[in-house]
This record gives C-alpha cells, sequence and structure tokens, in this order.
C-alpha cells in the first residue's frame, strides 16, 4: 500500500492505531475540512478515514496531504506527552 | 536473505514510491517520528506496522528514477540513525539540559541565588589588580594582527 492518493472523489485510509493518534487524525481532519469530508472511526489496529467529497480543483494530493498532516500531528502531539 | 534490520520491500519509479521495513526492535518509534517528519516536504508518508516491523511506505512528491528511489531510501535510513543518535545524547544529558535550564531561568527572573544558583551575580570577571588576568597582558600574541600590512601599525 502506498500513501493513498485523492485523484478520485472518495477515498478509504487505514492508519494504524499504534502510529497515529486520533486526536491528530481529527485535527489533520479540521485543518482540511474546506477540502473534503472526513469520517473516523476505529476497526481493530487500525483506524479507518473515509474521505469524501475531494475537492478537485485543488494543486496537489489531498488525501495524501492529510496523511501527512496527521503523521506530523502525531509526532507533534508525542513529543508534548499528550499521546 | 533474512529479514532483519531494515530493507527496501518495493521500489516502483512509475509511482514514484517505495516501501521499507524496519526492525521494531532497532528503531523507537519515536526515532520513526523524527526520521519522517524531515522527509514530510518532498513525500508523502505513511506509517503501518506489520509484527514484528514498521513499514514505511513513501511517494515521492516529484517523478523520481529508480536511482534517485534507491538513494531516497538510504537517506531514510541515514535519517534513522541520525535521529537514533540524537534521541540517545538527549537521553544521556537529560538532567544536564534541565539544570541549564533552570539556572538561566532562574538568572532571568533574577533569584539566582535564591534557587541555588552560583551566586555570580555582581563578582568581578576579571580581577583589575592581576596583570595576568583579563586580555590586556596578551602574552600569546593573540590580539596582534595576522595580516603584514597591519601589524606594523599596532
Amino acid at each position: 500500500m502506498t500513501p493513498p492518493s485523492g485523484d478520485t472523489d472518495a477515498a478509504t485510509i487505514r492508519l494504524h492505531r499504534a502510529l497515529y493518534v486520533e486526536e491528530a487524525i481529527t485535527e489533520a481532519a479540521a485543518t482540511f475540512a474546506g477540502l473534503a469530508s472526513f469520517a473516523v472511526r476505529a476497526d481493530g489496529e487500525h483506524y479507518i478515514i473515509d474521505v469524501t467529497d475531494i475537492a478537485r480543483d485543488v494543486d496537489g494530493d489531498v488525501v495524501a496531504e492529510f496523511c501527512n498532516f496527521a503523521l506530523a500531528n502525531t509526532a507533534r502531539l508525542q513529543r508534548s506527552g499528550h499521546a | 536473505m533474512a529479514m532483519t534490520r531494515s530493507q527496501i520491500e518495493t521500489l516502483d519509479p512509475a509511482t514514484s514510491s517505495l516501501t521499507l521495513s524496519l526492525d521494531i526492535g532497532l528503531y523507537p518509534r519515536d526515532v520513526l517520528y523524527a526520521a519522517a517528519y524531515v522527509f514530510l516536504d518532498r513525500a508523502y508518508v505513511l506509517l503501518d506496522r506489520q509484527d514484528p516491523r514498521f513499514v514505511v511506505h513513501l511517494r515521492a512528491k516529484r517523478p523520481l528514477d529508480e536511482a534517485t528511489l534507491q538513494a531516497m531510501a538510504g537517506e531514510f535510513e541515514n535519517e534513522l540513525l541520525a535521529q537514533a543518535l540524537r534521541h540517545q545524547v538527549v537521553d544521556a544529558n537529560q538532567r544536564i539540559i534541565e539544570d541549564v535550564v533552570a539556572v538561566a531561568i532562574a538568572g532571568a527572573a533574577g533569584d539566582v541565588e535564591e534557587s541555588g544558583g552560583a551566586g555570580l551575580e555582581g563578582a568581578p570577571l576579571i580581577d583589575p589588580a592581576d596583570p595576568e588576568d583579563g586580555f590586556v597582558a596578551d602574552p600569546q600574541g593573540i590580539a596582534r594582527p595576522w595580516e603584514p600590512e597591519k601589524q606594523g601599525s599596532e
């Protein structure tokens, strides 16, 4: 699996719960709220993020950038001891 | 080949992507975050875990050929080592760092002596009565210009 691409109108992302913090994911979802709709749920070892209504008129890959933001937020929260 | 420390699992120039797997016991999670963070500006990074290994998916933000992708994998592994060393140094010096910061903050607040600091406030840094103390004597000729054209004018 490569970082998911937002080349379609919808995508599903699986982020491992041992490596991503839910708060970080919801923060990233809030950041990208103007570019897509995000629904986050836990499923076994992963968080499943259903991304819909992805904006087409954006320069860049919305879904992959969302994953980068979720990772950056997780790293920041882990460093500050929030998670 | 047995899967040990880290290795390239997949590498696809068509999608400018690669997958690395890393031994969980060798790289702490904080080190993985720090290394991945460095690559966020040039690649899309996705972390996963397939016990007993971390899996790192990287997709470059611009097209890359195979050689450059392999170089990126090597850079990621180098970054892991650098961050692991940094992590160790911080751990080893944590107490010293905290003490230095505590003294600095206490000094800025003006209560160095009360907080158990060195109590140097007001003490002269140079003893004017001692010709060997300070910079005036310059026995090693440190203050003398090294450029020949300036040596005569000093």
